[in-house]
């Protein structure tokens, strides 16, 4: 019993130590959360923890314009096209963290890098780029290798790396004299010219971040010294910090129960990121009765999309979606603002059952939801739901993401339904929709439709290789309108991101109408533009 | 000891390794039929069938699996697990980082776990069919059939929630910075290095998470010691130190807890080495950043080397911590302890 006492006493003596308040931090701190892992090498980076670390440690020859759409130079003061030669100046006031000056070089390290590696964002790049050489040491060509609008758009995608410090910390490797290419040294360490520069970095625990005050933009004082990016925490957990005031921002993969029981507070409110993509029911064109556009439509006609907006409903004001009304979300270059968003019409739908060739009754379709997202068993019980009460037998199969991906890849396999968020990785329609929608590219978990429909495959080819930014508007426009007609998907919902972030936390990116938003998912989190204060 | 002690600990030994190696075989081939292209998750849902097939060639997994194994095992005996798909890291690096966490999550859980559990037990053993014998056996009952992590989530909610004595994420607060490392155990590196706001910073975050992970373990200990040492208070022995006047504590200590501890121990051992793969639940609920957790998401990304790193860790945990029980029941049992004089 004497040590049961001891233990206790000690550990009573523990936590009033711990309760201790630490000495006062002079340094402002952002906490926040996002999924494991978070990778740090810019030849590598795709998922959304990734993307806050790319945007904030390095920088890139473009950024997407705040609010209005479209590019602005950033690294690049200007640039021009020829052809398919286009041709970068780049600033002459930015260093990198090692005080080194970005070079020409830098651009073509960066970019020989990402290529050699394979992996990241290159295939943006690999098919379409020729050559990419250093005119000078501010001038920098990449020539293509034929018309590819999305190419701009793709260099936001490009992070610029220190070729001097990442040549000096090349290991032995694969890679002839370059070595190991630097991975070890940039999975562990940011060697960009980014507003913050990373101190600490555990890809599964936590990376800390420190303000670069040599940036070559003005960062304003309210913004934080400090950024603690944590991974990996439960709902729980981050509802406990939040209430506490030891978390600052939450990540966007909180159940809406935990949103709303935690924007119920008064220190707290809601940031949103929207217009990037969109949640997808995809219907597989190939297999009965689906291969009927007639059924295709029945079934969209069926679908009770008031009831879809309730599910990720948060608050009266705000949803982790909007109503969509086609394949690209609202405010995106090409978006058909002249589509009607779809309503629940049983008359309709019974109207396009009638002139399908199948029986509603002859066939069980299978309605596929992924087993990492327990919503979609909310969308597919749904479906099941308004899907009998036109006759047709219906089957709900929880698949794991893993599986699901294989099954994708035949066309017998491939569920009749299937659910999938898509977000486009550019600021550019074709990053969200070439890939789902080209009958070259079907039997991915993008395009699990397996549409082959020469017009869309022509206006998805035009789309990319007609560089006027109005034509493309249109022939995306187009391009909708035939998505609308065949149905190869129900478009539920365009998607938004909701957050919850403390009162005294304030972000112009995530805030308000949209006016100061960055059309691409993670660049708002760019800690440059918040205020915590 | 006796010879024969040793040469029985030289014997597991031995087969402690060809178990290691029967594991690696196995989970290398269990990891590989998990459904899933380990590159294609490792390089995300854009990724193009290129970029899937390079990566493919270059983890050698277009090879045979004996091939595949062969190559791992030779990169094994140069101290390479290879690299982990999920973290872009070497797994060495990472099990480096990780294991410490959770070994002194688990370690100090199965302090508690003795310390509380047994004499709970012996309690409740010395009491039998009275009223402390009834709330240790409804408290035991009560910890082993509540899961790890509704435990856990009932702390954080009690200590963290409402109270807010106590941490709720991570090994240290903020701007605490970890101590020099020496054994990974931030409480033990704090006092080594003779940081006492460390080590209290350190010891408060480690409470929550090792009770929660130690009250199935506490539960288990206590069940048993009490039903052996209320066996044991049955034999003559014991009855013929009450009949000498010995005090109670000392019959309980010397006469009926020590023989009754030989067959709890062994379940205790399970218990403790059973602790470092389920710690993953305490460890995602207190975001403490262990090989447990570490574990549970190599599987998930289907990270071969990651899974099998990690596996082969916690198996060797697990013969380890066999074979010191093993050591510990022979030097409890002294019908093992004195086999060669007797022999002799």
């Amino acid at each position: 019993m004497r040590t049961l006492k001891h233990t206790v006493s000690a550990a009573a003596l523990a936590a009033a130590i711990a309760t201790v308040p630490l000495a006062a931090d002079a340094q402002s701190v952002l906490r926040l959360d996002e999924v494991a892992v978070g990778e740090l090498d810019p030849a590598k980076a795709t998922d959304f923890a990734d993307t806050m670390l790319m945007f904030n440690a390095y920088d890139t020859l473009l950024l997407p314009a705040q609010g209005t759409g479209g590019l602005v130079p950033h690294l690049a003061s200007d640039y021009s096209v020829d052809g398919n030669d286009f041709t970068f100046t780049l600033r002459d006031d930015v260093t990198f963290e090692s005080g080194n000056p970005l070079t020409a070089d830098d651009v073509v390290y960066s970019y020989d890098r990402l290529i050699a590696l394979g992996q990241g964002f290159s295939h943006l790049f690999r098919d379409h780029v020729a050559s990419v050489e250093a005119v000078d040491d501010n001038t920098v060509r990449f020539t293509l290798n034929a018309p590819y609008a999305p190419f701009l758009a793709a260099l936001t995608r490009l992070q610029i790396v220190d070729s001097q410090t990442a040549m000096a910390n090349e290991l032995e490797g694969d890679y002839g004299e370059r070595g190991d290419y630097a991975q070890a040294y940039l999975s562990a360490n940011s060697a960009g010219t980014g507003a913050y520069t990373v101190t600490d970095h555990n890809p599964q625990e936590l990376t800390l971040l420190a303000r670069n005050d040599d940036y070559f933009i003005d960062i304003p004082e309210g913004a934080p010294d400090e950024v603690r990016l944590v991974y990996g925490l439960e709902g729980a957990t981050v509802r406990t910090l939040m209430s506490r005031g030891e978390h600052d921002i939450s990540s966007q993969w909180l159940a809406p129960e935990i949103i709303r029981a935690l924007a119920d507070r008064d220190d707290m409110h809601l940031f949103t990121e929207s217009g990037t993509g969109g949640f997808y029911i995809k219907m597989n064109t190939q297999r009965a009765p689906l291969d009927d556009v007639h059924c295709r439509r029945a079934l969209a006609h069926a679908l009770d999309y008031d009831s879809v907006i309730a599910l990720i409903q948060i608050t009266d004001e705000v949803a982790q979606g909007v109503p969509a009304n086609g394949p690209l979300p609202a405010g995106m270059l090409g978006a058909n603002p002249d589509l009607p968003v779809p309503t629940r019409d049983m008359a309709a739908a019974q109207a396009e059952l009638a002139q399908c060739a199948y029986d509603p009754g002859d066939q069980t379709i299978e309605i596929s939801w992924i087993a990492e997202v327990p919503l979609e068993e909310r969308f597919a019980l749904l479906m099941q739901a308004n899907f009998q009460e036109l006759g047709f037998d219906t089957e709900v199969v929880r698949v794991p993401w893993a599986l699901f991906t294989e099954r994708v890849t035949q066309v017998d396999t491939t569920p009749h339904i299937g659910q999938v968020y898509v977000r486009a990785t550019t600021p550019d329609p074709d990053a969200l929709i070439y890939n789902m929608y080209h009958s070259d590219v079907a039997g991915t978990w993008q395009s699990t439709e397996w549409l082959n429909d020469p017009e869309v495959d022509a206006l998805l080819e035009a789309g990319r290789s007609t560089i006027d930014q109005d034509e493309r508007a249109q022939i995306y426009r187009d391009l909708g309108a035939r998505l609308v007609e065949l149905q190869p998907t129900i478009y539920a919902f365009d998607t938004q991101s909701v957050y919850v972030a403390r009162g005294a936390v304030e972000a112009e990116t995530l805030m308000g109408d949209g006016s100061n938003s960055y059309s691409l998912d993670g660049a708002n989190f760019m800690f440059r533009h918040m205020d915590v204060q | 000891m006796s010879s024969t002690f040793f040469k029985t600990i030289g014997i597991r030994l031995w087969t402690s390794a060809l178990v290691l190696v029967g594991v690696s075989i196995l989970i290398f081939c269990i990891a590989r039929v998990i459904p899933g292209d380990p590159a294609r998750i490792a390089l995300g849902p854009n990724a193009t069938q290129e970029q899937v097939e390079l990566l493919r060639e270059r983890l050698h997994l277009n090879e045979s699996l004996p091939v595949q194994y062969f190559e791992f095992v030779r990169e094994l005996f140069q101290g390479d697990l290879g690299m982990s798909l999920y973290t872009n890291r070497p797994v060495t690096t990472d099990i480096g980082d990780f294991l410490p966490a959770t070994l002194e999550l688990v370690v100090f859980a199965g302090i508690l776990m003795v310390v509380v559990g047994i004499p709970l037990g012996v309690l409740a053993a010395r009491y039998r069919d009275k009223l402390t014998d009834n709330v240790v056996r409804l408290l035991s009952l009560l910890g082993v059939v509540t899961p790890t992590f509704v435990w856990a989530v009932f702390l954080m909610l009690i200590f963290a929630f409402y109270l807010e004595i106590l941490p709720v994420a991570g090994r240290l607060s903020q701007g605490v910075d970890p101590p020099p490392g020496v054994t990974g155990f931030y409480t033990i590196d704090a006092l080594l290095a003779g940081q006492w706001s460390t080590f209290g910073d350190a010891f408060s975050h480690i409470i929550l998470p090792a009770t929660a992970l130690a009250l199935t373990g506490i539960g288990q200990t206590a069940r048993l010691t009490r039903a052996s040492v209320a066996e044991t208070y049955d034999k003559p022995y014991v009855e013929m130190a009450q009949a000498y006047g010995f005090s109670d504590r000392r019959i309980a200590s010397k006469y009926a807890l020590r023989p009754a501890m030989i067959p709890s121990l062994t379940i205790m051992g399970l218990d403790f080495a059973a602790m470092l793969g389920g710690a993953f639940l305490v460890e995602a609920v207190f975001a403490w950043p262990g090989l447990a957790r570490y574990g549970v998401e190599t599987i998930l990304h289907k990270d071969l080397n990651g899974i099998v790193g990690t596996v082969l860790v916690i198996s060797a945990f697990f013969l380890i911590v066999n074979m010191l029980v093993d050591i510990a029941v022979a030097w409890l049992n002294p019908r093992i302890r004195l086999q060669k004089r007797w022999a002799g």
